[in-house]
């Protein structure tokens, strides 16, 4: 891996040097004329590079967009100064999953990390139970309705 | 062997006759008396809507027991019995003791954590103070 890695380390390394010399061979080959063209189109193409390389265009809104005020998540567990999680409390632990069962992620919701270790043991006890469901209960309740409807 | 917490909670049949209910609940009695177990809670949660199918079932009584045992081998017996009952399509126990031991501790540490503080809030009697000279100017 780390031999790879050297490689793929020299090879860009290499590669600028050989477009380095690509351009300095041209001037030195060619005489009069051809030195005006090739240098005035480097200078040209130089140009808008460096207004790019900057990031003056893409780069702005980015920052721009860093500056919105983010409303600050605060856990919801902590807040109630709850040190346990109960896996009968259903109607609490909804609103923690997804409408298809999944649970959701801490980024969205704020909870603290501890506090999501703890919320995942007890969404995953209350499957067990069938309090909550595992995935898919949008498709799944729908399907069956339809074929008891069918049936009746 | 330390005493431990169990939460049991079993499923039945939507439609499932009292008597066969209550013959279920008193086998779990029975087993807890013969093997020396505690029934601490008792609870019927009543028909509830399954959040997936169980046993073709959408709908489901839920019966809950906390039980307190020194015996591990109450809780195996316990499942057996309610594998075999026809009219239970779903069981489960939980170890509960480890979880509360643990929320114990941390509310102890809140509190001890809360009982510390107390020292910054000396601002609040000076709120009351500033009202009370206006208040004797006006008599005056």
């Amino acid at each position: 891996m780390a031999e790879e890695q050297k490689q793929g380390q020299e090879a860009p390394a290499a590669a600028p040097r050989a477009e380095g010399g690509a351009p300095s061979g041209p001037p030195s080959g060619g005489h009069g004329g051809g030195h005006s063209g090739p240098r005035r189109e480097g200078g040209r193409e130089g140009g808008p590079r460096r207004e790019g390389g900057p990031g003056g265009g893409p780069g702005g809104p980015r920052r721009g967009k860093r500056q919105y005020f983010r409303k600050k998540k605060v856990c919801k567990f902590c807040v109630e100064k709850m040190d346990l999680i109960d896996y009968k409390r259903a109607d609490i632990l909804s609103q923690f999953v997804q409408e298809r069962g999944k649970i959701l992620p801490r980024r969205m919701t704020g909870v603290c990390a501890r506090h999501q270790r703890w919320l995942g043991v007890a969404i995953k006890r209350a499957r067990n139970i069938a309090l909550l469901p595992f995935a898919g209960s949008a498709a799944g309740s729908t399907a069956p309705k339809a074929v008891e409807a069918h049936k009746s | 062997m330390e005493e431990r917490l169990y939460d049991l909670i079993f499923i039945a049949r939507p439609a499932t006759p009292e008597d066969e209910i209550k013959k279920v609940v008193t086998s779990i009695e029975h087993a807890c008396t013969e093997k020396g177990g505690k029934i601490e809670k008792a609870e019927h949660w009543g028909t509830r809507k399954l959040a997936y199918k169980v046993a073709k079932h959408r709908e489901g009584m839920y019966y809950y027991h906390q039980i307190r045992t020194t015996h591990g081998e109450l809780i195996t017996e316990l499942e057996r019995r309610l594998r075999v009952q026809d009219s239970v399509i779903k069981y489960m126990t939980i170890r509960l003791d480890e979880d509360l031991k643990r929320q114990k501790k941390l509310t102890e540490k809140r509190e001890k954590r809360a009982a510390r503080r107390p020292r910054r809030p000396a601002a609040t009697p000076a709120a009351p103070a500033a009202p009370a000279p206006e208040q004797q100017a006006a008599v005056s």
